[in-house]
């Protein structure tokens, strides 16, 4: 009779890195097919770009290095489609285009192909279209609802809020501050990237996450929290303790960021503990960009520094031993 | 009587937890008697020295007789489980591909005991003194798995105190449900077993852990503790591995055994319902371990809880369940997440067997490694609360010594990392063999 | 004399490309980051830097049995300072606008590893012909270095080589390249090329 030996366990999970990628992916189509609605078109256009470059990269990458082809384990495309949600509309699409290759190659691949990228992929290749091409990365227009694409740039609500704390205390009188309600922050109609506007579609995906057990709430919760928090002390125009917490959470792409971005399996800690130092981290460096930097938008930034926390955090936060034995030294 | 609220540990996984843990099949069957036409026993069916055999070819050998004998303190009996004719003395494969000395009875199927066996009265009343001899003589072991030698187990190191015996009736292990109809049909051998080591110890507390997936099991234990000086009932989640020594003992007492150290250190003693109720045997009646129950299941025609002399080869347990259901692909004994591979369907079900499991080729199918991406699910749910990730990583690069220092001999083998693994990494493998070399490493 | 043998032409071509002092000693990092914003500018910086070399390689050698061992590092940067005074204040004269690009950079190659590396490892222990001639090798093997990161870096950065328009007016300048960060990415590309290529030819050497 002949049979198989192998190791225990023998039976195992219906995890899978394709389903958590798929997993993710479904989660952003939410916040996907409301980008196609605000924006029109184009937006559909950039996530197809975004994709599609994307997968093409890591096969052509593979395939030049004779390495086996991992697309079908759609981090690929889940790394493009992100790409795409974090341009402007406006933006031409070769910038999408260039972003997916950015973020494959250079970020993913040179550093050895997934789970040994340091930085977020398509955050990096957000960070690098943005110090690129500002003029395109920067190009918000308000939604437009398939009418005609407005080509007049708006104030995205941070830029706006920026601009009326900055001049509140010169000439209140001339200030040109527009102050989004905060419905028009949730349900996504403001300028902004194609996936980060629409707050709501964003926490039906972070729900969607969270029932299939690809991601626990802590980082996103805790950053979301923490940027909260010290927008409440940081933020206000006279004095600390008079911050708006809820419209810095609402505005810009903290959100999106917290949900989609920091909550990476493989630019995170490990630990429970590490990882809400992480999202504390990232939610204070937010507060602080946005309150002191010349950005108005940290949280690209805010990510990326904890990703390169993140090792650090690895290696001097251990999962507690069970009945570890405390030494008296 | 007591039924204390539910407790668990840190970590953990629930495998095939859609399938009521792969136990659905036998858990309603009762246990069935089945004795074969030949039994093979192996000498080393315990941890520690092998048995030396005194029969030889030709021999004629009753039930119960000592057909190997214990030259070592930490070593233990042999008995023949049936009546008989000694067809061979030789060198057997076992499990692990460990070749073992296997004494090959035919049964004769007259089930002659031999003289002399005679119990030493009622649990309650017997002497203190002679329940851990007896013990010993009956060549009893942990039947949960481990086979320790449970009069080792019983002996307390000088300057230690034993305030809690816990009886393991989790079975948290998946597939197996002999012990689970241990305790629904002979739940008050359990007890008695376990006041048998709380008097022998004079332990003012022995609990009965059972997971909250057996309620029957638990209301027949709970039932038969009715008026049992000292003995609780706890009930568990059931979450995988809730049977293993230490995450029971957390979940019990609230206390961590200390990195490195036994159970004894802190005042606890686990031990499996099972082997309770092989202790109640040998000082009741005086019988030794000669058989136990196991749970055939998987791709079996029917699917049962065998009551099997020691010995009996899987082919015999695999025909009392009326043949195979699919063509056997993989054959494991034990339960699905710690259980070993058997190479070949002669290997005899020893003292600690308690299960054998037939996969078809679509379940034994070997998932293909793939990079990790750093989930972070092996930290989660490792019970042990170590980083199999980074051993792995470590591994890799032959740094036992750092393996070392992320404390890979905490590791309990149970496999809740390579289970939730989406990457389908070896890590438990990894670390199972980390731990050997550390161990040449140290000799 | 132990190098005596050695042929002129092989120390010439060891610093250009054997022992490329950017893209396999890796040093001089600093100017090689900062300045290659745009073509012209490695350009001058690398023979500034190699007009130091020769100077320095020759007077170093010329003085290498008069200089104590002990104190042979302060007095090869002496040496190096005068060249480096020298060039910056030939360049103040002659080349105004490179001068003023390159700014403190200048007076920096005072601290370039390459050429106080040339100095302990070379010009130190050899003559005064074969010193100037490394010198020459090796700032010739910076120059070229240099103006290869940062004609790369100007190209995409500024859409230009020297100043020169290449693609026309449709193309957008990725501004990153030119920013401090763009160095980094270009520097780091070259370099793990440069490996993997040498490192193909080196396994068919030995196949």
């Amino acid at each position: 009779m002949k049979l198989k030996v192998s190791t225990a366990p023998h039976v195992h999970s219906k995890n899978s890195v394709e389903r958590i990628m798929l997993d993710v992916i479904i989660a952003l189509l939410p916040t996907a097919a409301v980008g196609v609605y605000l924006f029109g078109y184009m937006a559909g256009l950039h996530i197809i770009v975004g994709v599609a470059s994307a997968v093409l990269a890591e096969y052509a990458w593979q395939k030049l290095n004779k390495k086996t082809v991992t697309i079908s384990d759609f981090s690929a495309a889940l790394t493009g489609f992100l790409v795409a949600l974090n341009v402007p509309v406006n933006a031409p699409v070769w910038i999408t285009f260039i972003g997916s290759v950015v973020a494959i190659i250079m970020v993913k691949q040179l550093f050895g192909g997934i789970g040994d990228n340091f930085l977020n992929p398509a955050l990096t290749a957000r960070a690098i279209l943005l110090a690129s091409w500002p003029t395109h990365m920067n190009a918000f227009t308000s939604p437009s609802m398939f009418g005609t694409v407005d080509a007049v740039s708006a104030a995205t609500p941070l830029t706006a809020n920026y601009v009326s704390g900055a001049s509140d205390a010169a000439s209140s009188a001339t200030s040109v501050a527009v102050n989004y309600s905060y419905t028009d922050l949730l349900l996504g109609n403001i300028p902004g990237t194609i996936g980060e506007v629409c707050k709501i579609a964003i926490l039906i995906g972070f729900v969607y996450l969270l029932i299939r057990g690809v991601i626990t709430w802590h980082i996103p919760v805790i950053m979301v929290g923490a940027v909260a928090l010290f927008t409440w002390v940081l933020g206000g125009n006279e004095g600390v303790f008079t911050g708006d917490p809820l419209y810095a959470v609402l505005s810009g792409g903290l959100l999106f960021g917290a949900v989609f971005m920091a909550t990476d399996y493989t630019t995170n800690p490990m630990t429970r503990k590490g990882e809400v130092i992480y999202a504390v981290g990232c939610g204070l460096i937010v507060a602080l960009i946005r309150e002191y930097g010349s950005y108005h938008e940290g949280v690209t930034y805010a990510i990326l520094i904890m990703n390169i926390v993140t090792p650090l955090l690895d290696k001097y936060i251990a999962p507690k031993l069970y009945g570890r034995v405390k030494k008296n030294a | 009587m007591l039924i204390l609220p539910k407790s668990s540990f840190k970590g953990g996984v629930h495998p095939l937890h859609n399938a009521g843990e792969g136990k659905t099949q036998t858990k309603g069957v009762p246990i069935k008697k089945y004795t074969p036409d030949t039994v093979a026993i192996p000498m080393a069916m315990h941890l520690g020295v092998p048995a030396t055999p005194i029969v030889k070819k030709g021999d004629t050998v009753l039930v119960g007789q000592v057909i190997g004998e214990a030259q070592h303190p930490r070593s233990l009996a042999v008995h023949s489980s049936v009546s008989g004719e000694v067809i061979a003395v030789e060198e057997r494969m076992q499990l692990g591909a460990t070749p073992s000395t296997c004494v090959v009875i035919r049964n004769d199927f007259c089930d002659t005991w031999v003289d002399g066996i005679k119990g030493f009265g009622n649990v309650e009343e017997v002497d203190q003194s002679v329940i851990i001899p007896a013990i010993r003589d009956a060549g009893i072991c942990g039947m949960g798995g481990a086979c320790f030698p449970t009069h080792v187990k019983l002996t307390l190191p000088a300057g230690k105190v034993c305030d809690t015996i816990i009886l393991n009736g989790s079975e948290c292990e998946t597939y197996m449900t002999c012990d689970h109809r241990l305790m629904l049909e002979r739940p008050l051998k359990i007890i008695d077993g376990l006041r048998a080591c709380m008097r022998a110890l004079g332990v003012e507390r022995g609990v009965v852990a059972i997971e909250d997936n057996k309620p029957d099991a638990i209301r027949a234990i709970a039932d038969a503790a009715k008026g049992r000086k000292g003995v609780e009932v706890q009930v568990l989640k059931t979450k995988y591995p809730q049977g293993s020594e230490k995450q029971i003992i957390k979940a019990v007492t609230g206390k961590e055994v200390p990195s490195g150290g036994l159970p004894i250190d802190i005042g606890a003693i686990v031990m499996n319902v099972a082997t309770a109720a092989a202790i109640a045997d040998a000082i009741v009646d005086g019988k030794p371990l000669i058989d136990r129950i196991t749970t055939v299941t998987g791709h079996v025609a029917v699917p049962s809880n065998l009551e099997v002399p020691i010995g009996t080869m899987i082919q015999d347990a695999i025909t009392a369940c009326d043949g195979y259901g699919d063509t056997p692909c993989k054959i494991i004994m034990g339960g699905g997440m710690t259980g070993l591979c058997a190479h070949d369907d002669t290997i005899s079900i020893a003292k600690g067997s308690g299960g054998i499991v037939v996969l078809n080729e679509k379940e034994a199918k070997l998932m293909e490694e793939g990079p990790c991406i750093r989930c972070a699910r092996c930290v989660s749910t490792c019970p042990a609360g170590l980083n199999p990730c980074l051993i792995r990583k470590l591994c890799d690069n032959e740094d036992y010594e750092g393996a070392k220092r992320e404390n890979v001999m905490d590791c309990l083998l149970c496999g809740c990392c390579t289970y939730a693994c989406p990457a389908h990494r070896f890590l438990t493998a990894t670390c199972k063999i980390a731990k050997e070399r550390i161990a040449k490493m140290r000799r | 004399m132990p190098n005596k043998k050695v042929r002129m032409s092989t120390i010439f071509l060891n610093g250009i490309i054997t022992e490329n002092p950017t893209f396999r000693l890796v040093l001089g990092m600093c100017p090689t980051l900062a300045v290659t914003t745009a073509a012209i500018n490695g350009v001058g910086m690398g023979l500034a830097a190699t007009m130091v070399l020769i100077g320095s390689n020759v007077v170093i050698s010329l003085l290498r049995n008069i200089i104590p061992d002990k104190v042979r590092i302060p007095c090869f940067i002496v040496v190096i300072c005068s060249f480096v005074t020298i060039v910056q204040m030939l360049m103040q004269a002659y080349v105004q606008d490179l001068y003023a690009s390159l700014g403190m950079f200048i007076p920096l190659i005072v601290v370039n590893c390459i050429i106080l590396a040339r100095a302990e490892a070379f010009a130190c222990k050899n003559g005064v012909l074969a010193s100037a001639i490394d010198g020459l090798g090796m700032g010739l093997g910076f120059t070229l270095s240099l103006t290869i990161i940062a004609s790369i870096r100007e190209l995409i950065g500024s859409g230009k080589i020297f100043g020169i328009d290449v693609f026309g007016g449709g193309y957008e300048p990725m501004l990153l390249m030119i920013l401090p960060a763009g160095g980094f990415i270009t520097l780091g590309l070259l370099l793990g090329i440069l490996n993997s290529v040498t490192a193909k030819s080196a396994m068919k050497k030995e196949a």
